[in-house]
């Protein structure tokens, strides 16, 4: 497929998102549903990209404390220490289990990280109404959506960390701050990349409009 | 969302149209509303960190001690104000910089004289500190100061302060000799209880002596008035003087930490307090602690002829047994009229230490003599030229040879004077006893070994057996007397008894007249009698000294012959053989 080939919506048609029926959209403002699935029908979603940077903004916001933060809070004998994902890191690396830190360091400090900027990347080509490297935009946009599921590993591991590390008066373990923060990036992240509407890619800039606020 | 709008060109010259300013149709989503909710939410936390962050401090510790960046708390009292956030070397790398921040509660405690220290496990003599460190890692401790001025860089002590602020009682200065065994923490005592502690030491600005920062608690400051007196009571402490071997210790902790006691001696005591922080000396020991100052004192100079071997410094001086001086150098001095080398040693006398001793009913002599030096010179002098008072060696104690100076007197002595001419007036001596003892001791032990103990046995196993042969005679003798004699003796035995009936008769004739003569006999023999007892009994005789020596010298004799006799006993084959003792 190349850049110029044609698009339903250029075509005067519309896709089921779930099924991928090719049909023709009622008239007037709403699209209608899927004579198929009965699935609702947009030619591009409502306000795609004005959501999908509201998300990434607050996201990216979030991610600040998420790092800055402790995210875990261990009292062993009366000394407590507080530990933050990149002390945690440092560590792990000190401690000589590099290989996971380097699992740590890719899946709570990275891949964030990079599913922001992918997203950004993504936004800001559309918005610019690029059409070069629409494959391989997609197939960012793919990835981003399939990491989006194993991100709240962190989350998971600091939660049950902390439901059975309870040896009072030995070694407790309480979740401080910054997991809450790190939880909203990855759920923030995961909604505004299902926002972002991977169509857009594909318009060109004549092609597209009043789709986008 | 750009409407084209016509701009329909202009039709009628001159009226210009009107603009359409296209509308823009801005739907703002409510979508924004979380990215704004996450930036306020942000930004409260990161307000309320800043609020809540107290200063950040720097303290400089000569060695890490144990110390981590995030894990070490700085504690007050136990509770944690603040946390160590970096650790590193200062620049030039001789000291450590602890980087630590305190909590805002904290904050007004950061003071110019606040003190921090490492607080760690410690396991001393006088106790165990800190055990709770060793699960917990060591922490940095604080104490509170009392300057109000803020302060933000502060030096760490090397060691915990022993007294925190706000404890009852005073510190005060010691200034002694050197440091003994004492420490940080030794103990201070008071009548054996314990009262404090040596809190910090320090070398004196001129290196000559050591101070010593004590901290006396509450109940027990009160008893240290100016006249108190301190000492060292570490360890144990053994002396071996003139008077023997002395043993002393205050507790078994200051036996085995060291430590310090104090009291008031009854001749210093005052009802003032001692200021806080007033310098005292800490004595050596006790006995020099509690000794009274001797306000006047006198020193001679004593030249002796012969070896002061065993006399040390500080041995005593005593007059008629009493102390009443020590000696205070012993040294070699050049006799410029013989030209010959003598013992030079220079003691000093305390006459009030004398005085003190005499009877209750001559105290106002004695307040004289103490006042005036002029009575106290004349009454040596006296002593000296009337008396004989002399100094002479003597020894204290056989097993370890020290000797003392003695003053006793010497009436036989040659006739000499104080020479109050000198600096330092020199004192007549006589020589002393000991070596003359030793003299003799030799002699007698020299003629001993001289005996001819071999050909005396010799001698007596011929005696003997001529002893045998005579026994034998006498005994046939006395048998032959037996039978030949008694008949005899019996006849003389019957004239005998007519012989004094005879005489009997005869005195009683005799005893009148004779009576009277007798008893002008007697009278004369009675003058005669009390002439001898002057000459031969009376105090000082010379035959009486004489008697006493021979009877002394023939009790050795009898204890030689004792010996002779013993060994005789045990070796009588010696008699024949000789002494065994160089048999195999």
């Amino acid at each position: 497929m190349t850049t110029t080939a044609l698009t339903a919506a250029q075509a005067g048609l519309v896709s089921c998102e779930t099924c991928s029926l090719l049909s023709r959209p009622a008239g007037g403002a709403e699209s209608g549903y899927c004579p198929r699935c009965g699935g609702e029908l947009a030619q591009r979603h409502h306000h795609s990209i004005q959501y999908t940077w509201a998300l990434v903004i607050a996201a990216a916001i979030c991610y600040i404390p998420a790092n800055v933060l402790p995210i875990l809070t261990t009292n062993t004998l009366g000394s407590t220490e507080s530990d933050t994902i990149m002390g945690g890191v440092v560590l792990l690396y000190r401690t000589g289990s590099w290989p996971l830190a380097l699992i740590v360091l890719v899946a709570s400090v990275m891949v964030p990280l990079g599913k922001l900027v992918a997203l950004s990347y993504l936004l800001i080509s559309v918005q610019r109404g690029s059409i070069k490297s629409n494959q391989d935009r997609t197939r960012l946009y793919r990835v981003v959506e399939f990491i989006g599921r194993w991100s709240m590993l962190d989350v998971f591991v600091a939660t049950f960390t902390v439901a059975l590390i309870q040896l009072q008066p030995l070694m407790s373990m309480e979740p401080a701050p910054g997991v809450l923060f790190f939880a909203a990036v990855v759920v923030l992240t995961m909604i505004a990349a299902e926002s972002f509407d991977p169509r857009l890619i594909w318009d060109t800039p004549n092609g597209r409009q009043g789709h986008h606020g | 969302m750009a409407d084209s709008s016509d701009s329909s060109g202009i039709q009628q010259a001159g009226i210009p149209q009107a603009t359409v300013v296209p509308q823009r149709r801005v739907r703002i989503s409510v979508v924004w509303i979380i990215p704004i909710l996450a930036a306020v939410v942000a930004i409260g936390i990161a307000v309320q960190r800043i609020m809540t962050e107290g200063p950040t401090i720097t303290i400089v510790f000569k060695a890490a001690q144990g110390l981590e960046a995030g894990k070490t708390f700085i504690k007050y009292k136990d509770v944690n104000i603040g946390q160590v956030t970096k650790v590193e070397l200062s620049s030039d790398h001789s000291k450590v910089e602890v980087t630590a921040k305190m909590a805002k509660s904290a904050a007004g405690l950061m003071v110019e004289d606040a003190r921090f220290w490492v607080v760690e496990a410690r396991v001393t003599l006088s106790g165990v500190s800190g055990l709770g460190t060793l699960l917990s890692g060591n922490y940095i401790g604080f104490e509170i100061g009392k300057s109000k001025k803020e302060e933000r860089k502060f030096t760490g002590l090397e060691v915990a302060p022993i007294i925190t602020g706000g404890q009852p009682g005073r510190q005060f200065l010691l200034k002694a000799e050197n440091l003994g065994s004492l420490g940080v923490g030794s103990p201070i005592y008071y009548r054996r209880l314990q009262a404090g502690q040596v809190i910090a030491y320090d070398l004196a600005g001129d290196g000559k002596a050591v101070e010593l920062k004590i901290f006396v608690n509450a109940p027990y400051d009160k008893h240290v008035s100016p006249g108190t007196r301190f000492w060292n009571a570490s360890g144990f402490d053994v002396s071996i003087g003139a008077g023997g071997v002395e043993v002393r210790t205050e507790s078994l902790i200051a036996l085995l930490a060291g430590g310090l006691a104090f009291d008031t001696p009854p001749f210093a005591a005052t009802a003032s307090l001692a200021a806080a922080d007033a310098a005292f000396t800490l004595y050596p020991d006790k006995a020099t602690a509690m000794k009274q100052p001797d306000a006047v004192s006198q020193r001679y100079v004593l030249y002796f002829n012969e070896s002061l071997r065993g006399l040390s410094v500080g041995a005593p001086v005593t007059l008629l047994g009493l102390p009443g001086g020590e000696v205070v150098d012993v040294g070699l001095d050049l006799d410029p009229a013989t030209a010959t080398i003598r013992g030079r040693v220079e003691v000093v006398t305390f006459p009030e230490r004398l005085i003190a001793r005499m009877s209750r009913q001559q105290e106002a002599t004695g307040d004289a003599l103490a006042k005036s030096q002029q009575q106290r010179r004349a009454l040596m002098e006296r002593l000296v030229e009337q008396r004989g008072l002399r100094a002479q060696l003597q020894s204290g104690n056989l097993l370890t040879g020290q000797l003392f100076v003695a003053l006793d007197y010497f009436p036989d002595a040659p006739k000499a004077k104080v020479d109050w001419s000198r600096e330092v007036p020199v004192f007549p001596v006589v020589p002393s006893t000991l070596p003359d003892l030793e003299a003799k001791i030799s002699s007698i032990v020299a003629k001993l070994e001289k005996l001819p103990l071999e050909e005396i046995g010799a001698d007596v196993t011929k005696v003997l057996a001529t002893l045998n042969a005579t026994l034998e005679n006498a005994g046939t003798a006395l048998n032959r007397i037996d039978t030949d004699l008694t008949p005899a003796l019996r006849t003389t035995m019957e004239e005998l008894r007519q012989a004094v009936a005879t005489a009997n008769l005869l005195l009683k004739n005799v005893d009148a007249t004779l009576m009277e003569e007798l008893r002008q006999a007697v009278a004369t023999a009675n003058v005669l009698l009390k002439n001898t007892d002057a000459t031969l009994l009376g105090k000082d005789a010379p035959a009486q000294q004489e008697l006493r020596d021979a009877l002394q010298e023939i009790a050795a004799a009898a204890r030689s012959v004792r010996v002779l006799a013993d060994y005789l006993d045990r070796h009588p084959e010696a008699l024949i053989r000789g002494k065994s003792e160089d048999r195999p």
